[in-house]
């Protein structure tokens, strides 16, 4: 469970080209769109979907399901758990 | 009279602004030579790590011309600066990014396919600097000292005050971007024209 | 103001080879859209409004439209040293040399038709063609040529399309702009081409009148419309203000409608904020697709067999409102004076532009 979090962060990174960013950096509970958060945008979230087929196998074929699944770490650590069933 | 009131140079050995030299490049260094320039000239723009080269290429010169012209900043309304850019190759390199990342790499990067068109860095530029103005990318055989001082005529007189012009000439292999600032009520400067254009950008 | 005309309009498209064959299938409200096989990434079928029996390369569907268009002019022009060809494309010959997609299809066409300018290509993402026609009227308005051949040109590529794919841009279904129901753009190719000159004598056939045009810069986005039509708005109202027209002297807007969400709202927002509600308006991109870099140059020349036929073609694809702001959105063929017209782009990297065509 906490090594899919702890990858979901390093793929993200690397996949979204967050330069700044370390693993350390990205709380599980993160809003991954706020500014508060990481600040991501809607390229990244389309990022999102061709990392979630890249490393989980998993084909999101509907751009508004990442809207739920994306908010966080959790959110996407449980969508792929849930995805994977 | 309009007058180049500014210009930057940035080639693979080398950034320089108004002629003189700004920093020149770690061969050492892991980063690439734009990141290297980001890091040292102490931007603070995320985005930027997002772009193409073009788009940082164009990032980099346009701010080290507002740095070294800090008067345009404020001294113009929002849609009175025009952009022209113009290079040879548009946005090649990143178009074989972008083939690479769905030929080679599993699947289309939507990241690296909106930056397949060349007049991206403009849009970039526009954003950051909330100018609402003109834009123009052209493609040519080679950086044309005529066509840009002729257009830039024509942006001033059809409203335009200020064109940040730029040739971005960036494959695989080279770099060679020179960026100038032509203004329009300019009191100093060099005159916009044709043999000062070639004998400045010394391309 | 100096007067300039445009003239001469020409269309290759999926929808047949010249202008009079085109006009007549979007008169017939007849689409070039197609369901392709194998087009998609995943060997999926998508919708293209593609060339179905021969693909032509980027310098021969250029060259076929320019032997089109001197025939419509005094045969000297094209290759007069008072002449300046200006291509609008935004990915030129890709699938043919990733790393030279203008270079060498300029040189052959500079040779071909023994141009005496350098020809200068406008790659400026979907708002191209309409910059081109703009920066045309610039360069004759200025007195650095007489006449300025336009050419609008885009081939549908596995580039492009893998690209907008990937942005779940791309509709499963002919592309409806405007209706409540869009949900995507539909790639086309083709090229369109117009002439702009400083003397109407050139023409075989009547000129229309070609006013001054701009564009603005959203500073929004680099690849989403701004959500308040900012650079729209912007671009239009300088359009409208430098040529002292308003909202009523309109007869027809031909508006980008590509068919996203995003963009056709955007576009709403940008119009009723101009008081441009009441103009009948359509989009031509359930005919031809979205051409890309050759949109602007063949929806204006469309635009121009519309206003001398007096003919506000439908809006295919379009069946009910599907933006906040209602617009005037053609349901139906209608005759009506077409004296002045508008055209609107806008496109990736935050561009909007606009002109102006009016019959003299």
């Amino acid at each position: 469970m906490d090594n899919l979090k702890e990858d979901l962060k390093k793929q993200i990174i690397e996949q979204l080209n967050l330069e700044e960013v370390q693993v350390a950096d990205i709380g599980d509970d993160d809003l991954l769109f706020s500014t508060d958060g990481l600040g991501l945008d809607s390229i990244d979230a389309l990022e999102l979907i061709v990392l979630l087929e890249k490393f989980h196998g998993i084909q999101v074929t509907n751009p508004d399901e990442g809207k739920e699944a994306f908010l966080s770490i959790n959110t996407l650590s449980d969508y792929i758990h849930k995805r994977k069933g | 009279m309009s007058r180049i009131t500014a210009y930057c140079h940035l080639n693979e050995e080398y950034c320089s602004v108004n002629g003189a030299i700004l920093a020149e490049r770690d061969k050492e260094s892991h980063d690439s030579w734009f990141k290297q320039l980001y890091k040292e000239q102490e931007f603070a723009y995320p985005k930027f790590h997002k772009m193409d080269a073009l788009s940082q290429a164009g990032f980099i010169a346009s701010e080290l011309i507002k740095r070294a012209n800090p008067k345009i900043v404020n001294g113009y309304a929002d849609d009175e600066i025009a952009l022209l850019f113009g290079n040879r190759f548009s946005s090649a390199d990143t178009d074989s990014r972008f083939r690479t990342s769905y030929t080679e790499n599993g699947a289309p990067s939507p990241a690296l396919f909106v930056y397949t068109l060349p007049n991206i860095v403009l849009g970039e530029i526009a954003i950051l600097n909330k100018w609402y103005g003109e834009n123009m990318f052209v493609v040519l055989p080679k950086f044309a000292p005529e066509f840009f001082v002729n257009y830039t005529e024509i942006l001033i007189s059809t409203g335009s005050k200020a064109v940040f012009c730029g040739w971005l000439d960036i494959t695989a292999d080279r770099t060679n971007v020179f960026v100038f600032l032509v203004e329009s009520e300019a009191e100093e400067g060099i005159d916009c024209n044709v043999p000062n254009l070639r004998e400045y950008s010394g391309i | 103001m100096k007067k300039i005309y445009i003239g001469a309009e020409t269309i290759i498209s999926p929808l047949g080879e010249d202008v009079r064959k085109n006009f007549a299938a979007i008169r017939d409200n007849r689409s070039g859209i197609t369901l392709i096989s194998n087009a998609g990434f995943n060997d999926d079928a998508v919708y293209l409004a593609k060339f179905l029996t021969v693909t032509p390369t980027f310098a021969s569907l250029i060259a076929a439209t320019l032997n089109l268009v001197s025939d419509q002019l005094d045969p000297t022009i094209v290759s007069s040293g008072k002449t300046i060809l200006i291509v609008s494309s935004t990915k030129g010959a890709l699938d043919q040399d990733i790393s030279d997609q203008f270079g060498k299809s300029m040189t052959v066409i500079t040779e071909q038709f023994g141009l005496k300018n350098q020809p200068i290509v406008i790659s400026n993402a979907c708002i191209s063609g309409v910059l081109a026609i703009n920066a045309a009227r610039n360069f004759i308005d200025a007195g650095l040529y007489d006449h300025a051949v336009v050419v609008g040109c885009d081939l549908i590529s596995d580039f492009v399309v893998y690209g907008f794919q990937s942005l779940f841009a791309i509709s499963d279904k002919p592309c409806t702009p405007f209706d409540t129901l869009r949900n995507g753009i539909t790639m086309g190719e083709g090229c369109g081409a117009v002439v702009v000159s400083n003397t109407a004598s050139i023409f075989n056939n009547s000129p229309l009148g070609l006013l001054p045009g701009t564009t603005a810069n959203d500073a929004n986005h680099i690849s989403g419309p701004s959500r308040t039509g900012e650079g729209l708005y912007r671009t239009v109202k300088k359009t409208m203000e430098i040529n002292n027209l308003v909202a009523d002297d309109f007869d027809f807007i031909s508006a980008h409608g590509t068919a996203t969400v995003f963009n056709d709202e955007m576009e709403s927002i940008a119009f009723d904020r101009l008081g441009l509600n009441h103009v009948p308006l359509n989009s031509l991109k359930g005919y031809f697709g979205h051409t890309l870099g050759a949109a602007g140059v063949i929806e204006t020349a469309a635009s121009m067999q519309m206003m001398r036929e007096n003919l506000l073609v439908k809006s295919l694809g379009f069946e009910e409102q599907g933006t906040t702001k209602e617009l005037n959105i053609i349901k139906k063929n209608t005759t009506a004076d077409l004296n002045t017209i508008l055209k609107t782009a806008s496109g990736f990297g935050g561009g909007n532009a606009s002109l102006v065509i009016a019959k003299r």
